[in-house]
């Protein structure tokens, strides 16, 4: 990373505050346009914000969401596209679900449980990337094709799964199937909020302790700087000794374990089983949230925190009579624009870096120089 | 300035008159004031250092950009550029360093291209083809438009480039380094051309930075230093040693080797070492040799006869389909690229952008680079920052790397200081051979002497290097043995002590094996 001056914090801030700002300004736009009074929605938003649960809830769910991200910047940091992460989440926590509510773990300790169930999950994130990785170190398969068409195949096992007559039982009193609850020892003790009926997800630490490796590895191991070469130009790091192929397949692995994480705090922290309604596309919000924090772990942090505060304050939208999808225009809307606004940052950094270069080294002259 | 037109008149207006040109760009070295005089019918020379801004001079007067400041008369009469088109219909061509043709067409379809001859709704061939017969004939370029340019060599290819631009009923000809392509054979044939096409009329606009070659064609000569004209001179009035200093501002370095250091220990040997393409061509076929401690091996040839493949297989990027290589006693043939770096193998790329640095990484990031797995840039599975950044300190002191700080990225530094970056994080670490790909392409004459400097002082230090190089004066002056390279096999082996440049240029197209 960057020594931290003020000038370069500031042209990190200026290109997702002025999406933000932006997005907000076409939502306005488009609220207007539509018969519905701008004010009205902040306010609506606003005061969804003061309750305690709105609170607690955008932090779950950003819980999940930063998860989801962290495995898609893993991919992202040498330009590996894994967009499989849904699927990846999605069959990782219905098997985990399998193995935590089946009933021989009763017998085991509450952690080594725990334990199991997370590891359960890391290993079929990983398993299920890397069949893309593997598609594409010995074919060439891409792994933008390949990870899409997993998830659909993901879709399919999980609700072939997902049926009494394997994974699931039925709800009684509810046409919902899910796999059978996980008791007690199970699961991931929350935090009360005063003044919130929701608990806060145990495993909002976890994400914290992803986040940190993520920084860690990425940055100040040997690892992290071959994957951020390798990024950057393959040729360079092929010359350099770095085996490309092997990094893909240790980074998709990575990112499919990590991916693997994003189901673990909702399961065991209050659905305590995979059912029909447990959360879907979390692995492209992942995309999304990465995108904004441009793949940076506070960046990220922040991001998912905002995309979970904008995904729990929607319901409070319909009570205004201002329709919740205004959220899913305000969230696309932040992510076209962030892209925009960071390539035009990019771009005048390079220029700004090769000015100053030029001007310490007294090589050229500026434009004011010139004319002076 | 005159604005009279130039019939009637006994002195010729200039052809061309570039005066007070100013471009400016953020970062990089533009023209500023400048001043060039191009009398009709003459070959006009634009020398100057990689960078000192030719090229951007030329892309102004072609009309690609247009200048901040200044005027153009052509022939006299003020003009103003907004797109190559007007400078084509002002009779203007421009012959490109690298060839713009297409292979899988004819010469006749290649120079027709862009502005074919109708006749009614087809295309009128027969008109086309004799007039292309006429104008090879009338400036002897030899020509015959229906051979395939996949078929033609660089020679011919350039003659084509320039039949293309005549064919647009050019008279003021801009030729951007076209003899960096050439062997020197062509290179002569080249200027026969040049003359002749100087008789008929027509005025040439030359840009090298090849000086001998300057004063054998140039009718007039001037310097560009730093984006700006510091001399006009008349080719008879001075030296290419003068010439060139007055193009660095500063005496000039040679390449030369002084004492032999060539020792008997064998540190890198190469036996049959063979490359199949992907198509079943042997592009490095039965390839053998060996380099001593203190011994520079050079490789002369002319571009794509397998150098490249050459570099690849002994680095481990390319797996070669026989053959061994042997390092130090140890065969290496089958070990990684990582092994081979470890085992003190350095890397001078051809390509520093694609293989060299990481562009968007820092300078400290780029010395980790290819040494990530040694001291001081590591300490177990962790990045040593703080012996990694203080190494580079090292290099960018030592070895002279113009650079405000460490932090930043190595696309804010210009070509020259990259590649000291790349040559200091190179020598580092003790290497046993250093394959060396055109170490000084693209630098500027101060950088090309402290690279020479350090790779003659690591060659005394028993160093065995692997010189590539176009620049046949480097190679003779820096090699202890010299071989040459053509269609993938070694074919001739020449000492360097007496071997001339024009000997070496046979070799290399092979015209030489025919006689021995």
């Amino acid at each position: 990373m960057r020594s931290l001056t003020p000038r370069s914090v500031l042209l990190g801030l200026i290109a997702p505050v002025g999406a933000l700002v932006f997005a907000a300004a076409v939502s306005a736009v488009i609220l207007l346009a539509t018969g519905h009074d701008p004010f009205d929605t902040v306010d609506a938003m606003a005061t969804a914000a003061q309750r305690p649960r709105t609170l607690v809830n955008s932090l779950n769910t950003a819980t999940s969401y930063y998860l989801s991200a962290v495995a898609v910047a893993i991919g992202f940091r040498m330009k590996l596209f894994n967009i499989g992460v849904d699927g990846q989440y999605r069959f990782a926590a219905l098997l985990a679900a399998g193995l935590a509510g089946a009933a021989f773990m009763d017998s085991l300790p509450s952690f080594v449980r725990v334990a199991l169930t997370i590891l359960a999950a890391m290993l079929v994130g990983a398993a299920w990337a890397g069949l893309a990785a593997l598609l594409k170190v010995t074919r060439g398969v891409s792994e933008v094709i390949s990870t899409i068409m997993l998830n659909a195949i993901a879709t399919y096992l999980v609700s072939y799964l997902n049926s009494p007559e394997r994974l699931a039982v039925s709800t009684a009193g509810s046409n919902n199937i899910g796999t059978p609850k996980i008791t007690e020892g199970g699961r991931v003790p929350g935090f009360e909020i005063e003044g919130s009926s929701s608990k806060v997800f145990g495993l909002v630490f976890l994400a914290v302790l992803v986040g940190f490796l993520y920084w860690f590895v990425l940055s100040r191991t040997r690892f992290g700087f071959e994957l951020k070469a390798t990024g950057l130009s393959e040729s360079a790091a092929v010359a350099s000794g770095v085996s490309v192929k092997k990094m893909v397949i240790v980074s998709m692995l990575l990112s499919g374990a990590v991916a693997g994480l994003v189901g673990m705090p909702e399961l065991l922290g209050s659905s305590y089983s995979y059912s029909l309604n447990f959360p879907v596309g979390v692995g492209f919000i992942g995309i999304a949230v990465a995108l904004l924090g441009r793949n940076h772990p506070i960046g990220m942090a922040i991001a998912a925190l905002l995309w979970g505060f904008l995904f729990n304050t929607a319901n409070s939208l319909d009570t205004a009579g201002v329709p919740r999808e205004i959220v899913d225009i305000m969230q696309g809307v932040i992510v076209l624009s962030v892209v925009v606004a960071y390539e035009l940052v990019r771009r005048y950094r390079v220029r700004a870096e090769q000015r100053a270069v030029g001007h310490a080294l007294g090589r050229t002259k500026t434009a004011e120089e010139v004319t002076a | 300035m005159s604005t009279e037109p130039p019939a009637g008149s006994t002195t010729l207006a200039p052809a061309v008159q570039l005066s007070g040109i100013t471009k400016r760009f953020p970062g990089v070295v533009a023209n500023s004031d400048v001043d060039i005089t191009v009398r009709a019918g003459t070959v006009h020379a634009l020398v100057g250092e990689n960078g000192a801004g030719k090229s951007t001079l030329m892309k102004i007067l072609y009309g690609m950009q247009p200048p901040d400041e200044g005027t153009i008369a052509i022939d006299g009469v003020p003009t103003a550029f907004a797109s190559p088109a007007d400078a084509i219909r002002a009779g203007i061509g421009m012959v490109h360093q690298h060839f713009m043709l297409a292979d899988n067409l004819t010469v006749l379809e290649n120079v027709v291209l862009g502005s074919e001859p109708r006749k009614g709704l087809g295309l009128d061939f027969t008109a086309a083809r004799a007039r292309i017969r006429e104008i090879s004939d009338a400036y002897g370029l030899d020509i015959e438009p229906d051979r395939l340019v996949d078929d033609l060599g660089v020679g011919e290819r350039q003659r084509v480039e320039i039949l293309k631009v005549l064919y647009r009923g050019a008279r003021i000809l801009i030729l951007d380094e076209p003899t960096a392509v050439l062997v020197p054979q062509e290179v002569d044939e080249l200027f026969g051309n040049l003359r002749e096409l100087k008789a008929e009329g027509l005025t040439i606009l030359f840009i090298s930075h090849k000086l001998d070659e300057v004063l054998s064609v140039a009718d007039d000569i001037t310097v560009i230093r730093r984006g700006t004209t510091v001399a006009s001179v008349s080719p008879a009035d001075v030296t290419a040693r003068k010439l060139a200093e007055l193009m660095v501002g500063s005496a000039l370095p040679v390449p030369e080797l002084r004492e032999s250091t060539v020792t008997a220990t064998e540190v890198l040997t190469v036996t049959g070492l063979t490359v199949t393409s992907a198509d079943g061509r042997p592009v490095l076929d039965d390839i053998s040799f060996t380099i001593h401690a203190g011994e520079v091996l050079g490789i002369a040839g002319v571009e794509g006869n397998g150098q490249a493949e050459l570099v690849e297989a002994l680095m481990g990027i390319r797996t070669p389909n026989a053959g061994t290589i042997t390092l130090a006693g140890r065969d290496i043939t089958r070990d990684s690229t990582r092994h081979r770096r470890e085992a003190g193998m350095g890397y001078i790329p051809e390509d520093r952008h694609r293989q060299g640095v990481l562009l968007e990484a820092t300078l400290w990031e780029n010395r980790v680079l290819g040494h990530q797995t040694r001291p001081p840039n590591v300490r177990g599975p962790l990045l040593d920052r703080r012996g990694a950044k203080a190494d580079t300190e090292r290099i960018v002191a030592e070895y002279d790397v113009r650079t405000p700080s460490i932090d930043v990225n190595a696309a804010a530094l210009s070509g020259g200081n990259q590649q000291k970056l790349i040559v200091g994080r190179e020598m580092s670490g003790d290497p046993v051979v250093l394959i060396a790909s055109h170490p000084t392409r693209g630098v500027d004459v101060g950088a090309q002497a402290a690279i020479w400097d350090h790779i003659r002082r690591a060659r005394a230090d028993r160093l065995a290097v692997l010189l590539i190089s176009a620049d046949l004066d480097e190679l003779i002056g820096m090699s202890d043995t010299l071989a040459v390279i053509l269609r993938g096999r070694l074919v001739a082996e020449h000492d360097p002590a007496t071997v001339t440049p024009e000997q070496l240029g046979s070799a290399m197209t092979g015209a030489g094996r025919e006689e021995g």
